[in-house]
């Protein structure tokens, strides 16, 4: 069931909100995925060794993946606005104690465990906020505002560089942290929307279609509670649960790929410049991947869970024929098949998740998933490498990534099945759950849907 | 050309061989040279001139060429060297009041001894950690490796350094560039841009109260519109 707002822009400011979750997300994302670049600097000014140092990025994605749900139950009790600037001056706080650099410990809870919060607190609404101020346009804003984290990690490579080299590494994480600030920025320019549930209830009283006036009243009375905490019973539905086990299956194959894929092409005798070219052409793939699949997306033509199904299944051919490569050409064209259907994926999969759980629970619905998923991406890793280690080969590694992502395949099925019979029950009856404001365009969406002519339930 | 690398004293055996595309040439005459000084001992086989050399002292380091003499003159050179040492190519970048580490590392062989110099002027001066041991301090990490670490670094830090390599048959050294800082280096570009987040959002907050103010108004003057009209 695609959830529509009848009262979300659609555009207008929308606009606005796109490009601030543009840059939170480039601030955000990509400042975690260029990290790497103060590894060395870091261990040799601490002399400690590499796996202590690697720590740091661990606490950060931890801190991240656990502060989701946190920063989701903030943003419907809070707005989102508020969240996202108190994320900024989080991570902001991280780097720039960070700066101060007084031992191991402090930089796992500076530039780990503060960085990790505030990005968390940062990313989550960024995302959430586009799905709420989109209906129509929902995939191709999220598209959009996700290519941030590819525009940023792209520039952010050569330019922490250059910022180490000038100011060591201490002086870099002041000003990273300063920049990291301006998601305050774009945190203010993230107005809430005018629809609350309590404008909601207000709005509904005043209009009223002929009978049903009972059954509407005691739903106006359930609405607000459900809508300010945080929505426990996500768990029980179905689609959900499914949609949850397809996150797992696919974070756990996400994170292998980028992993494995310098050593593979170390051990295939490439050099190690052109091997950094092809991280750069993941990263450029990526980007296209994710907006030309928000356009399509936005067409309408296919269901986004279909198309997400898709995307899937065609990331996993590309990663069980990238072992076939065997030189530097063949495994470049394998990893941009590879990263042009890891950012379509990326596009559309919080669209799939605002379809499948309907926007009134979304932010909820966001938070839960991103922890469900989270174990997912700590399992991966490691288990890719137990298998590598067990056949000797990182190509095995692509394989059980692929084969992940086939299963995944399966469960995104199955919960198409389950919506599309879903889509057919409540044909024959009333709605259950009340999803929007405005009676009279409801109205015209269910004679859209072929309804009997009922009255509207809100 | 080839470059041997040598730590320690010993025997050494150089040889030149000749390929077989040059078998024709007649009248072969092989020379083993150091620099202008002939070298006697040859030991020849068919196509090949070998010397040997005991290496005890640093005095016997350098290039060895053998050089046949014929119609055509054709050379190889050795050269024989101590073992490099690593520094840092990068200057080591620092802030006034931090401690700073520098590494060096030799490859492959153990120094007897490491030394440090700093560069004062055009001097190098050795640094003795136990004469300023609040400031310097030296650590053999391992047998290839040494540590120099400054204690309080200030800005008279900033310069060159030199870490020393001593081997049996000679002396080493690397390179290292310290740069001290001060903290309103990078502070300056840092509060450039929190002031510039301040300005916006301050800018921001103000513009979306004057234009709710604005609807209020607007909405006021609606209403009031209404009752006149009624």
């Amino acid at each position: 069931m695609p959830a529509k707002d009848s009262n979300a822009p659609d555009g207008g400011y929308g606009w606005v909100v796109v490009v601030s979750a543009f840059m939170v997300m480039g601030l955000t994302a990509a400042v975690l995925k260029t990290f790497g670049l103060f590894f060395v600097e870091i261990q040799q000014h601490f002399d400690e060794l590499a796996s202590n140092t690697s720590w740091i990025t661990s606490v950060a994605i931890a801190t991240f993946h656990l502060g989701a749900p946190v920063a989701s139950s903030l943003c419907v009790r809070y707005t989102h606005r508020a969240v996202v600037i108190t994320g900024g001056l989080l991570a902001f706080s991280g780097m720039a104690l960070g700066f101060l650099g007084l031992s191991m410990v402090w930089m796992y809870a500076t530039t780990g465990f503060l960085q990790g919060l505030g990005i968390s607190f940062s990313w989550t609404p960024a995302i959430s906020i586009v799905s709420h101020y989109f209906s129509k346009r929902r995939a191709l804003a999220n598209a959009i505002a996700s290519t941030g984290e590819c525009a940023f990690a792209f520039t952010f490579g050569p330019f922490f560089q250059w910022l180490i080299s000038q100011y060591g590494w201490k002086g870099a994480l002041l000003i990273i942290g300063g920049i990291q600030l301006n998601i305050c920025v774009c945190g203010v320019l993230m107005r809430p929307l005018a629809s609350s549930c309590l404008f909601e209830a207000s709005h509904s009283e005043t209009e009223t279609p002929p009978g049903n006036g009972a059954s509407r009243i005691d739903k106006e009375v359930k609405s607000p509670i459900t809508h300010k905490t945080f929505n426990w019973m996500l768990a029980r539905r179905p689609e959900f649960v499914f949609y949850a086990i397809f996150g797992i299956l696919a974070a756990m194959s996400f994170f292998v790929p980028p992993l494995f894929l310098v050593p593979l092409s170390h051990s295939l005798g490439i050099d190690e410049s052109w091997t950094a070219s092809l991280l750069s052409i993941l990263a450029m793939v990526d980007f296209a991947g994710r907006l030309l699949c928000g356009w399509y997306a936005n067409l309408h033509v296919t269901k986004t869970v279909h198309l997400l199904t898709m995307t899937i299944v065609l990331i996993s051919t590309s990663l069980l024929l990238l072992p076939l490569a065997n030189n530097y050409l063949s495994l470049a064209i394998f990893t941009g098949f590879y990263g042009f259907f890891f950012g379509t994926t990326v596009a559309v999969h919080i669209t799939v998740l605002a379809d499948v759980v309907g926007m009134s629970d979304f932010d909820s619905a966001l938070g839960l998933f991103m922890l469900i998923r989270s174990t997912g991406g700590f399992v991966g890793p490691p288990l890719a490498g137990l298998i590598v280690d067990m056949v000797g080969d990182y190509k095995a590694g692509f394989y059980m990534a692929g084969a992940t992502l086939v299963l995944s395949a399966g469960f995104l099925v199955t919960l198409d099945q389950i919506q599309q019979r879903k889509g057919r029950v409540s044909q024959t009856n009333k709605p259950e759950k009340p999803t929007l404001p405005y009676p009279s365009l409801h109205l015209l969406k269910l004679q859209h849907r072929r309804y009997q002519g009922h009255d509207v339930v809100v | 050309e080839k470059n041997i690398t040598l730590d320690s004293a010993t025997r050494i055996e150089l040889s030149c061989r000749l390929d077989s595309k040059y078998s024709h040439l007649k009248s072969l005459r092989v020379t083993w040279k150091r620099g202008n000084e002939t070298i006697r001992h040859i030991n020849k086989t068919e196509n090949s001139w070998s010397i040997q050399l005991m290496i005890l002292d640093n005095s016997k380091l350098g290039s060895y060429s053998c050089v046949l003499q014929g119609e055509e003159e054709i050379s190889a050179v050795f050269h024989l060297q101590v073992p490099k040492i690593e520094g840092k190519e990068k200057p080591i970048i620092s802030y006034e009041g931090d401690t700073v580490v520098m590494t060096c590392k030799s490859f492959d062989y153990a120094p007897i001894a490491w030394t440090w110099y700093v560069t004062n002027g055009s001097e190098q001066i050795a640094i003795n950690d136990s004469l300023l041991a609040d400031k310097y301090v030296i650590n053999r990490i391992s047998a290839n490796v040494t540590h120099l670490k400054i204690l309080k670094v200030t800005k008279e830090d900033d310069g060159v350094y030199w870490c020393e390599a001593a081997f049996e048959l000679g002396k080493s050294i690397g390179k290292l560039k310290l740069k001290v800082l001060s903290l309103m280096v990078p502070l300056k570009p840092f509060l450039a841009i929190v002031a510039e987040v301040v300005i916006i959002v301050t800018m921001v907050f103000l513009y979306e109260m004057y234009s709710k103010k604005k609807e209020k108004r607007a909405e006021y003057e609606k209403e009031f519109d209404q009752v006149e009209q009624l």
